[in-house]
């Protein structure tokens, strides 16, 4: 089957799905690989770079959407693309299938099948095939780098002839992978950077990446991620009155903030509010991810950067996986790649659409003439779950009660063994005779010592143990050497069986656990 | 003078026995302990032979140095894989002479009896012994002899059938004839009758008849048995030989012989009992074969298994810092042992943190896995119990799971009505990544399904485990 990828019609889109890398990968599974003309320009690839990998470069997009099965693309399709599809058609794209209904409806009609990259779901599996992360990673980065571009300052502190640097300080709003990835890139320049989230289970994740956690004096049992599919859920108005005040005793003291805060099919929550604009410092910057959603501060316009009254530059550019068009597209390109491997499992170059693996199942929205959207829940759990609470601690006096406890439990058991052993004893010893008795000590003894020493043996050395018991207790050799001098031919004829058998064991034994000790080694 | 100085050599030989099994407690004195128990045995027999052992003793000398040499043979030949069935071979060697001798015993007892008072003065030996035992005595010798003939017997086709189930000769499988447990108990009554007819006869009838029936007690009890419960039952026969012995001591009269049967016996006992404690049952519900039905209705496997290939496995070693490999009797079984260790030498050399763990009844003999790692030359330090290494999983980026599968069911902690629940398992789903290496997708040896399998960290990596790491070896960078 044929895999195209067209040019991307929308405006400052540079983006492209299908790279030279990424077409020699689709190639070993059998697929035969298109590209509209120019289709990689912008992010750096050139026709040329796509002929060497052996990818096909087709004039026209009417063309490529006729030749190719399977079409992947970045942006959600247009009407006009939309129609090139056909009912044997696949389509890989970002879809927005919550917000895309004429989308679908499209789709659905022409019986084509189209896989959206954001439905894919978050389970570890797919990690490798889930989009957003990949240019959410981005997104964190070049926020970080746009909001440096526009801050006049260093981020790291120095000390230099010409005076003393402090540090810049960033707070990053939301700690999801654009929230981590940008929360690394400034650590990394050296910011000092507080992070928030209102999943408190990521705080480990947090300071991992160099950043503070700025903790909320709040007690409510929050709703745990995991059970969201690693989202975070809608939080309770006093909840949200916390947050808000300790953002408004941080504004004044930070540089640079960056909001992530999404919710999933959710308008973004306001969490930088008027005032705390009017609070920072002329220079600070805000780098807002969320305005595509309307934005975490309410004066971000999208897709501009405006500078307010008191100084403060607000960015809300949607487009940053764009602006790093080669990373994002070599990223990207990997996803869909994956996602091919998933769909093609015997790598003979078709299409294997199956609908019950989960991963597959739940980024298709329209398949075989069917919306499929909404898919239904995954079955696994997603990463980080809250920690669950550990078992109380015992006091001391708890302790020494359950120690003494312990103790009189084991003593009595001891006296009650030794009692009746004892008694037992003292039954025998009236009817046995003193002969016997005198054996009898000994093997008491004997069984006593026995316990002490194998309870020491290492667990490793289990088999020599056997072997080597096996060897001595071929001693019984001594019994049919006692006996062998009997007059009796039976006696004789058995008694020499029985050292010829011994004799085996002992030599066997013996020489075998040598052989097992000999190997033992040390590093 | 002669029986003094055979005392005091017995004491000597006993104290060896003793160091020499206290030696094991660790690798490098281990070595040292193996020569005390040589040693002891040598004294033991010069002793015997010089002292209380009468006449015939160049026959005897040549029987011993003719065992010595099969003996000799079969330890220099044997695989270490065939370890479990050598030594179920040894035990049953034990437990036949322990019979004979208690024949023998028995035999002596008629003859001596029959003397004259004047002739009894003359004899020499064990007959010595005998002829000054009065009424009750000779009652005591009786029960012992009949108790050590009964053990011994038990051993005897007790370790041939366990030898035939490890060596792969009978099917490895629990089975029982019509009547179960009932023809067990049936034979033991039987035995018991006869304990009590021989004692008031002192014929040989009962004696021969009890021995017939111990025998298929033997026979019967380990035939119910399957094979993964083998370490329990290899532990328990060496148990018994070491009891046989004891027995046969007390009849003989001889401390040396008690003192080792006690030894030996005890060694047995505790070995079984830290195998069925690593299951989780108990001793008897071992014994008497089988998993009973489950409590309840288990917990539903949901998932699939995904299969990975090599370069996938590899992929993952290269990146991860550690691994830590799970043995099982698969390992065993495809001879892999050497493929993992060349590995584990290659990653090691990488300074990778590679460990192994060892669940305490992986494989069919108790300690199994420690010695075919040792065969392939794989460091002990780094050959971890359960206890030691449990705790590590979750620092772990790659844990490999080689041919096991109950030992790391997760079940055992999950779900309350499995029939493995509340055995301690190596927790090795919570590795960051686990790998399974196994032949196809059935179930273990308790025949229940494996939840690990299903896991979102976990990939099967099928075929035969010798196969796989080889190709795995070529692509570990």
């Amino acid at each position: 089957m044929k895999i195209g990828t067209p040019r991307e019609i929308l405006n400052g889109e540079n983006r492209v799905a299908m790279t030279p890398d990424s077409a020699t990968q689709l190639q070993k599974l059998g697929y035969e690989c298109l590209v509209e003309t120019g289709a990689g320009a912008k992010a750096g690839f050139s026709d040329d770079l796509y002929r060497e990998a052996g990818v096909t470069v087709v004039d026209s997009a009417e063309a490529l959407w006729g030749t190719a099965d399977i079409i992947a693309k970045v942006r959600i399709p247009t009407t006009e693309e939309l129609d090139y599809l056909t009912e044997d058609k696949t389509l890989i794209s970002f879809f927005n299938p919550a917000g895309n209904e004429e989308g679908m409806e499209a789709a659905k009609a022409k019986g084509a099948s189209v896989i959206a990259m954001e439905m894919v779901p978050r389970i570890s599996r797919a990690q490798k095939m889930d989009a957003l992360s990949s240019m959410a990673n981005i997104a964190g980065y070049r926020a970080v780098i746009e909001a440096g571009n526009n801050f006049g300052r260093f981020f790291t502190g120095q000390v230099t002839a010409a005076g003393k640097v402090p540090p810049a300080k960033v707070l990053v709003v939301g700690a999801g992978v654009a929230g981590l990835a940008a929360i690394g890139t400034s650590t990394s320049l050296g910011a000092i950077t507080y992070a928030f989230d209102v999943r408190p289970e990521v705080a480990e994740q947090v300071e991992s990446m160099g950043a503070e956690f700025v903790y909320l004096d709040f007690e409510e049992e929050q709703a745990d991620g995991a059970a969201t599919g690693g989202y975070a859920a809608v939080s309770s108005p006093e909840f949200r009155e916390a947050q808000l005040a300790k953002f408004r005793e941080l504004a004044p003291e930070m540089d640079i903030v960056i909001t992530t805060a999404l919710i999933p099919n959710r308008e973004a929550p306001e969490l930088w509010t008027e005032d705390m604009v009017k609070s920072m410092k002329p220079g600070s910057v805000i780098v807002d991810l969320a305005a595509e959603k309307g934005g975490n501060c309410k004066l971000t316009v999208a897709d501009e950067k405006v500078v307010t009254d008191n100084g403060v530059t607000i960015i809300g550019y949607t487009d940053f996986p764009s602006r790093m068009a080669t990373q994002s597209s070599t990223l990207y390109a990997t996803n869909i790649r994956h996602m091919l491997t998933d769909l093609t499992p015997d790598k003979d170059g078709t299409v294997n659409h199956n609908m019950d693996d989960d991963v597959i199942r739940g980024a298709t929205v329209t398949h075989k003439g069917e919306i499929t959207f909404p898919p239904p829940p995954p079955k696994v759990q997603a990463i980080a779950a809250q920690k669950k609470e550990k078992p109380k601690e015992l006091t001391v006096e708890e302790k020494k009660a359950q120690e003494v406890a312990a103790f009189k439990a084991q003593t009595k058991r001891q006296f009650t063994l030794l009692g009746v052993g004892g008694v037992l004893m003292l039954l025998v010893g009236l009817v046995a005779p003193a002969s016997f008795m005198q054996h009898f000590i000994v093997f008491v003894l004997a069984v006593f010592v026995g316990f002490q020493v194998i309870w020491g043996v290492a667990h490793s050395l289990h088999t020599p143990l056997m072997a080597i018991t096996n060897a001595i207790s071929s001693i019984i050799i001594l019994g049919a050497l006692m006996q062998i001098g009997s007059g009796s031919w039976l006696v004789i004829l058995l008694a020499a069986l029985s050292i010829f058998m011994a004799g085996i064991n002992i030599f066997g034994g013996f020489l075998v656990t040598r052989r097992m000790l000999a190997m033992f080694q040390k590093s | 003078m002669e029986f003094g100085f055979t005392t005091a050599a017995y004491v000597v030989a006993a104290v060896l026995f003793i160091l020499s099994l206290g030696g094991l407690s660790n690798q490098e004195s281990a070595k040292r302990a193996v020569w005390y128990g040589i040693v002891g045995m040598g004294l033991a027999v010069f002793a015997t032979l010089v002292g209380p052992g009468a006449g015939l003793w160049l026959l005897s000398l040549i029987l011993i140095a003719a065992g010595g040499v099969i003996g000799v043979y079969v330890a220099k030949r044997v695989q270490m894989t065939e370890m479990p069935q050598l030594v179920a071979a040894m035990h049953s060697l034990v437990g036949l002479a322990a019979v004979f001798v208690g024949f023998n015993a028995h035999f002596e007892m008629g003859r001596v009896l029959a003397m004259e008072p004047e002739a009894r003065k003359a004899l020499e030996g064990f007959a010595a012994v005998l002829a000054k035992k009065n009424g009750a005595e000779l009652a005591i010798l009786k029960v012992e002899l009949f108790l050590g003939i009964f053990i011994g017997a038990i051993t005897f086709t007790g370790s041939v059938v366990a030898f035939g189930k490890l060596a792969g000769k009978v099917t490895s499988a629990a089975t029982k004839l019509p009547g179960g447990h009932m023809l067990n108990l049936a034979a033991a009554i039987v035995s018991l009758l006869c304990l009590v007819w021989y004692f008031n006869t002192g014929g040989f009838l009962p004696l021969f008849l009890m021995t017939l029936a111990a025998l298929f007690i033997g026979y019967h009890l380990i035939m119910g048995i399957g094979g993964a419960d083998m370490p329990v039952v290899v532990s328990m026969l060496n148990s018994y030989s070491g009891w046989a012995a004891a027995a046969i001591g007390f009849s003989l009269g001889n401390d040396l012989l008690i003192v080792v049967g006690a030894l030996v016996g005890s060694s047995g006992a505790i070995l079984s009992y830290i195998m069925c404690k690593a299951m989780n049952r108990h001793f008897v519900s071992v014994i008497l074969g089988g998993f009973g039905g489950p409590a309840g209705e288990q917990m539903a496997v949901e998932g699939e298994q995904i299969a990975i290939d090599a370069e996938g496995v590899a992929q993952a070693l290269n990146e991860a810092d550690s691994v830590i490999l799970i043995p099982g009797y698969g390992m065993a079984v495809a001879q892999a042992q050497n493929a993992v260790s060349d590995l584990v030498r290659k990653l090691r050399g990488q300074g990778k943190n590679v460990r192994f763990a060892i669940h305490p009844v992986a494989g069919r003999l108790p300690g199994h896995m420690n010695v075919l790692l040792a065969e392939a030359k794989v460091p002990y330090d780094i050959v971890m119990e359960m206890d030691e290494i449990n705790e590590d999983f979750p620092e772990t980026d790659v844990a490999i799971v080689i041919g096991s599968n109950d030992i790391v069911n997760p079940a055992a902690q999950d779900d309350p009505n499995s029939p493995i629940a509340g055995m301690p398992v190596l927790e090795c789903w919570k590795a960051k990544q686990v790998f399974v290496c196994k032949r196809g997708q059935g179930t273990g040896y308790s025949g229940i399904e494996n939840p690990l399998f299903f896991k979102d960290n976990t990939r099967m990596f099928y075929g035969d485990a010798r196969e796989s790491l080889d190709k795995l070896l070529g692509l570990v960078d």
